[in-house]
């Protein structure tokens, strides 16, 4: 319990020092509870979610650096692998694959790569999913640009 | 009758100022995370501008090829520049991250496409590292080549015989450190003429070596920085893991250069001392303090670096592993330690 707090401290120091390393991640803490951050990730360029600024919710569990922090997202995304409605996403490293030498930031970054890399063979959102697995490659990239501009892009008047 | 009702009303204040109290507190918590939330959004508003704008020029650019190297260079030359400045910024306002924020909006602000800045960043972050230890390594890396070369003079042959056994890039890239170094040493011994050739001792070397370099200190993420200097402070060993971990494209983490045993365990972030840096758990050279390879045995049990199962008996300095490239790392390592 100790540990994940050190840990989590360490971090968000890190986070302070290293605000400009990665232009494209945004690492809040919660003022009041280092157990809970917040994230805002650009999306990938030259995908359907360019221009797009999603935001994350991460909850980190007392066991953190053995125990994956719980992460979805609050904006509203199509794509296969994070549930339309919860924002759950699904990617290994978040669940069996996780390794202890990750950081929150590394997370980001792996949503990030996982944005601009679908699994469609593992879906969370079975529209998305069996719009790539019917190889309509041009369906899912409008259905999740249209999102995109819905949810993650500032309203135009 | 009367009193009585007054009482009642008295006995009613403290519980409704409680109550009030109570939701004074709650509005508060409220308002801050409302006012949280605005900040998010106000951040997340400035980025959708900026994008917007961004795309602007990028169109308006056209496809002009040699944009994006050149800012690209520049992000080089910025990091580097940061590199050298930020000391000075650290220690200026330690606690406060004012300044901090203002430094931060600048580089999100190069015109360059998203994946683009984080290739960008990431190459220029080993970029950085890399020719900041060719270039102030060059004679860096030549006395520690030499050194090693010196020490190990007896061992030479298998030396090579690992090295052969390597494989192809790897053994170029021997070659050139174990190479380069040494002309330059021809050079200098030429050019010292007050040195006796026959007294090439490996200290003797050094001391050569390091005089004209005393001018320059060593970089903090120096690959060839040794391990008995006293950390700068302890902030550079963070920076420099988190260089280490995503700029070699996180493969391998112990990878290619020999002396890079982490000065703080990755997943505590505690500083190692000498038994946990002399502790090897895995084959794949991850290191981690002793306390944190406990609690990994004790859940899941297997290693962060490759997520394979820990084997229970951990791999002594001398045991075989698969491949050479590895028992010739850790001899280097192990030497390293025993000179420091």
């Amino acid at each position: 319990m100790q540990a994940s707090r050190a840990r989590l401290f360490k971090e968000y120091k890190e986070v302070q020092r290293e605000k400009s390393a990665d232009p494209d991640i945004q690492l809040v803490c919660d003022d009041s509870n280092i157990f809970k951050w917040n994230a805002l990730i650009k999306g990938p360029s030259e995908t359907p979610f360019e221009g797009g600024v999603f935001q994350l919710a991460f909850s980190v569990p007392e066991q953190y650096p053995l125990q994956p922090p719980q992460v979805r997202f609050l904006t509203k995304i199509f794509h296969p692998n994070v549930h339309f409605k919860t924002g759950e996403i699904c990617l290994d490293i978040l669940k069996n694959a996780w390794s202890p030498a990750w950081t929150l930031q590394s997370v980001c970054r792996a949503i990030i790569a996982l944005m601009a890399h679908p699994e469609p063979d593992s879906p969370l959102n079975c529209d998305s999913g069996n719009l790539l697995r019917s190889g309509d490659i041009r369906g899912y990239q409008s259905m999740a640009r249209m999102y995109t501009r819905l949810a993650a892009m500032p309203k135009k008047g | 009758m009367h009193s009585d009702s007054i009482a009642a009303n008295a006995s009613n204040i403290p519980a409704a100022s409680s109550n009030a109290k109570d939701f004074v507190k709650k509005k508060r918590v409220n308002r801050s995370a409302k006012l949280k939330q605005c900040k998010l959004d106000a951040r997340r508003e400035q980025w959708l501008s900026q994008v917007k704008n961004k795309s602007g020029k990028e169109e308006s650019n056209g496809g002009t090829i040699g944009q994006p190297m050149a800012t690209a260079g520049n992000r080089m030359g910025r990091a580097i520049e940061k590199l050298e400045i930020r000391p000075r910024v650290e220690e200026e306002n330690d606690g406060g991250s004012v300044h901090h924020y203002s430094d931060s909006e600048s580089p999100s602000n190069s015109p360059m496409s998203h994946t683009g800045s984080v290739l960008g960043g990431n190459d220029s972050g080993t970029n950085s590292s890399s020719s900041s230890s060719s270039s102030s390594g060059g004679c860096c890396s030549g006395s520690m080549s030499e050194e090693d070369e010196g020490g190990e003079g007896g061992c030479l042959d298998d030396w090579e015989a690992v090295a052969d056994a390597l494989a192809a890039t790897d053994e170029k890239q021997q070659l050139h450190i174990g190479s380069a170094p040494v002309d330059k040493n021809i050079a200098h011994f030429d050019s010292q003429s007050d040195v006796d050739i026959l007294k090439e001792k490996p200290e003797n070397g050094v001391s050569v070596q390091r005089a004209p370099v005393n001018c320059r200190a060593w970089r903090p993420d120096d690959a060839f920085r040794p391990q008995s200097l006293p950390n700068l402070s302890k902030q550079y060993s963070f920076p420099m893991n988190s260089d280490r971990h995503y700029g070699c494209g996180g493969s391998v983490w112990g990878c290619k250069n020999a002396a890079s045993i982490p000065k703080s365990c990755p997943i505590c972030y505690e500083d190692l001392d000498f038994t946990d840096s002399s502790f090897l758990p895995c084959s794949c050279g991850f290191r981690l303090c002793l306390f944190c390879h406990k609690r990994i045995l004790e859940e899941d049990g297997r290693c962060p670096g490759c997520r394979k199962q820990y084997n229970y008996d951990p791999v002594e300095g001398e045991a075989t592993l698969d491949g050479g490239s590895l028992t010739y790392r850790l001899g280097r390592s192990c030497s390293m330690i025993t000179r420091s």
